[in-house]
């Protein structure tokens, strides 16, 4: 769940990374001879509409309107008590309180004389959403394109994930599973990580989240880790010679990939922000490794 | 792994209805509904548990991983696939938690219908092992606001101070924590995840911590004042905690939710503070814990619900008000014979450092 920091540092994210996904997003709409796009979101299928606004939910879910000629609205189930704060963190300047999603969606058309809008991803959206609008939107699918600041934002996400393991594998083997759990959270939120996901394994399983058991001399720890609604994933081993435990520069053949760019986190498949993770095998049990890479047409770097 | 109290109530519930299947669906953010049947703390992105007439269970799971945790009964971890083939038979399918899941997975099934409500109520009520673990996620919130309380010091960031509280919980068992934090005087008008502000002397530092633990969440509110308290925060904190203390003492079985809400605002309409129990300064007076931290029913003067023992919820009489700006106070209860009682064992009080 995202509870941690939730901010907007203009300096390593600014306005215009923003400006230019909104202006591709309208004439994209204009090709397709659309007023608006309604692109949804909750709190952990966050991606696309952070990309648009750097608005992220924490808790509840919001439908993000991108007209073609006006400023983004966000139609929002929070208290309007919070409006305030999410206007601090995000772009958005209109924020419409909305109980009922679809039904202020549909409103909001009327009210701009709006026949059909474009809906991102429609045939993702949640059920109860999705039924009320059936009919009345276009489904839209957009190429995964990460701009140069989305770019730099995972392999910040990357850096930090990779180098807080570096620090404390050394100091697992012995401890508690939850105890090293702890120790990761504090450090990883005290340095800006918004959310956390950390799995372990003394290699009899593959990770898991901490069940109290004592890591041994070869354990995995797997970091999936969102610093400022941008994921990487990291998987280091300890106990095995030969694993650099700095940098994984290739993945695996065949490795299995998760997405971290694309429009939910974590869905196995392709995507050009992805996570890989391997398994190999040392004095009979199993040890896992992975990283965060980007996707080129002819092979992935490292982030 | 398997919750089998819950096996046979839904199977139960499938004659009932006429359902050959069952599915119980769980995303990352909502887990519950799957979790009510295998309580497995999965971490990649979808599950489903399919649970047949006869009790047969097996479960679709996105990631390899958490296909290999589920040793109770037979797993699968290609989520699409997975959800395609069972509609390769016709059958009358209940959906748990159908609202939520993507479109996508719910059109290869046009006659399902949902059994969400229908699951709900069933999980409303807790076994005995449930109220095991709503004890320990109760306790761990005690010693996790005391660990709030005793690392919060003037000058820490609000972020930090969420740092520290979320190592000591998953350090001591949490599997996870939902917390909302707010610092400030009067012009604090609600809670939100941290920032980056510090803490001065004199502020009232607000928090909601619910930590989880095997799947099961509790939640304690509490406030803290930096430095002597106030007149004004004092008269507050005893509004709040007379809304509280009504609350707990009229919830029994049969009692209409309504009511657990009324009585908390009624404290507030005595003290002339009536318009502070709305909408516009506050979302609900508590509502039901369990697989969920934030259940139905909400504890709301417009809710109709006739509270059941064995139930778990929290009044918390949580508002804005200009004595003090937002403050919040409440307990995990469960629901007794004959009245209710506390999960929670933190003193009742306004909190000083």
């Amino acid at each position: 769940m995202k509870r941690g920091w939730i901010t907007w540092d203009q300096s390593e994210l600014p306005r215009a990374a923003f400006d230019g996904r909104l202006h591709a997003t309208r004439t994209l709409l204009a090709h397709r001879d659309l007023p608006a796009l309604v692109v949804y979101t909750d709190v952990w299928r966050s991606n696309r509409v952070r990309h648009f606004s750097n608005f992220m939910p924490y808790w509840n879910r919001a439908l993000l309107v991108i007209p073609r000629e006006a400023p983004p609205v966000l139609l929002c189930g929070l208290s309007p008590r919070v409006y305030p704060w999410i206007k601090s963190v995000t772009i958005l300047e209109e924020i419409l309180p909305s109980p009922n999603l679809p039904q202020r969606l549909l409103q909001l058309c009327a009210e701009r004389n709006w026949t059909r809008i474009g809906a991102m991803d429609f045939t993702s959206f949640p059920y109860d959403l999705y039924s009320p609008l059936a009919g009345k939107v276009e489904d839209l699918s957009f190429s995964d394109s990460p701009d140069e600041w989305e770019i730099s934002m995972h392999r910040q996400a990357a850096q930090m994930a990779r180098e807080g393991l570096v620090e404390e594998l050394p100091h697992g083997a012995g401890r508690l599973d939850h105890d090293f759990t702890g120790c990761l959270e504090r450090k990883f939120r005290r340095a800006g990580a918004e959310d956390l996901v950390i799995l372990l394994t003394n290699g009899r399983t593959p990770p898991a989240p901490a069940r109290g058991e004592q890591l041994t001399d070869a354990f995995s720890v797997s970091v999936a880790l969102e610093y400022r609604g941008h994921w990487a994933k990291i998987v280091r081993a300890v106990g095995q010679p030969g694993i650099d435990a700095s940098g994984l520069p290739n993945p695996q053949s065949g490795a299995y990939t998760e997405a971290l760019s694309g429009p939910y986190p974590y869905e196995s498949g392709e995507s050009a922000i992805f996570a890989a993770r391997w398994e190999t095998a040392h004095n009979g049990l199993r040890l896992f490794h992975g990283d965060t890479y980007r996707r080129y047409a002819h092979g992935a770097e490292l982030l | 792994m398997l919750n089998h109290d819950r096996l046979s109530q839904l199977t139960t519930l499938m004659a009932e209805r006429g359902w050959d299947l069952l599915f119980l669906y769980g995303h990352t953010w909502r887990k519950d509904f799957f979790r009510c049947l295998i309580n497995v703390n999965f971490s990649g992105p979808h599950a489903l548990a399919v649970l047949d007439r006869s009790g047969k269970v097996r479960a679709v799971m996105s990631d390899p991983w958490d296909a290999e945790l589920i040793t109770d009964c037979p797993a699968t971890a290609d989520f699409s696939q997975g959800v395609k083939s069972l509609a390769s038979r016709p059958a009358s399918i209940g959906i748990a938690g159908m609202e939520m899941m993507e479109a996508r997975f719910v059109q290869p099934f046009p006659n399902a219908v949902s059994a969400t409500f229908d699951v709900e109520e069933i999980r409303r009520v807790k076994t005995p092992r449930e109220m095991e673990r709503m004890r320990k996620a109760a306790d761990l919130a005690d010693r996790g606001y005391q660990h709030f309380a005793n690392v919060i010091e003037i000058g820490m960031a609000e972020y930090e101070l969420v740092a520290e509280v979320e190592g000591f919980l998953k350090a001591n068992g949490a599997e996870d924590n939902f917390m909302l934090i707010a610092s400030g005087g009067t012009e604090v008008t609600g809670m939100k995840p941290p920032t980056e502000r510090r803490f001065r002397p004199g502020d009232s530092v607000t928090t909601e911590l619910t930590p989880q633990v095997e799947g099961y969440w509790a939640q304690i509110c509490r406030t803290l004042v930096f430095g002597e308290p106030n007149d004004k925060q004092r008269e507050s904190f005893a509004i709040f905690s007379e809304a509280q203390k009504a609350a707990e003492d009229f919830v029994k079985p049969g009692v209409n939710i309504s009511d657990v809400a009324r009585v908390q605002n009624d404290v507030f309409r005595k003290y002339g503070y009536g318009e502070y129990t709305g909408p516009k300064y506050t979302r609900v007076r508590g509502h039901g814990l369990g697989l969920h931290c934030d259940e139905n029913p909400y504890i709301l003067e417009d809710v109709n619900y006739a509270v059941k023992e064995g139930m778990t919820l929290i009044a918390h009489p949580n508002t804005y008000l200009p004595l003090s700006g937002y403050m919040v106070f409440g307990d995990s209860l469960v629901v007794t014979a004959n009245g209710c009682a506390p999960l929670n064992h933190t003193e009742r009080k306004l909190f000083q450092k």
